[in-house]
């Protein structure tokens, strides 16, 4: 069914999605709950932009998200009913 | 205890916990402490978010191929479709 050696392709992406995990999780908890506790003149603080955007970028993230999954139902829902429509109109005709 | 139960209330328990702490009820140490309180819940999305992602990581990077199950199962599958074949019934 699937090609016999995707072996390495499927483990670098299982690798870099735990490596992007990893990241994302040390950089913002760094972000959110380090950086109060550390000096406004600290080398560290230039790694990273000003707070307001930690709360920001992960709610844009999840109204995309949201809305991503929202239209996709839709779509699907929407063209389901279409054709139960049309199958009910060839009954009728027929 | 259901399961639904438990993790109700630890919900609950956290959730009150969070409440008292947000609403400046009991004194916290530093003024500091009141710029950490309000991004704890975000803060626990995102890492639920990235510990998601991370068990999925995991699966995909340690599942391996079972070649004599993949043959086997080609064989029962060719199995079933002569049989049913012979019973009349056309599949693929």
């Amino acid at each position: 069914m699937s090609t016999p050696n995707n072996n390495l392709l499927d483990r670098l992406v299982g690798l870099s999605m735990l490596v992007l995990a990893t990241t994302v999780f040390l950089y913002y908890t760094i972000w959110t709950l380090l950086l109060p506790f550390v000096d406004p003149t600290h080398p560290l603080q230039s790694a990273f932009p000003p707070r307001v955007w930690a709360i920001r970028i992960p709610v844009i993230l999840i109204l995309l998200g949201g809305a991503v999954v929202g239209s996709f139902l839709g779509m699907v829902m929407i063209r389901s009913n279409r054709k139960k429509a049309l199958k009910a109109q060839q009954k009728k005709a027929s | 205890m259901t399961r639904a139960q438990q993790t109700l209330s630890i919900g609950l328990l956290v959730a009150s916990v969070y409440m008292v702490a947000f609403l400046g009820l009991a004194p916290l140490p530093a003024v500091i402490q009141n710029e950490l309180i309000p991004v704890l819940p975000i803060w626990a999305i995102v890492s639920f978010g990235a510990y998601l992602l991370f068990k999925l990581g995991y699966g995909v990077l340690t599942f391996n191929d079972v070649p004599e199950a993949r043959a086997e199962l080609m064989r029962e599958i060719q199995e079933a479709r002569e049989e049913l074949k012979k019973k009349g019934v056309e599949v693929d």
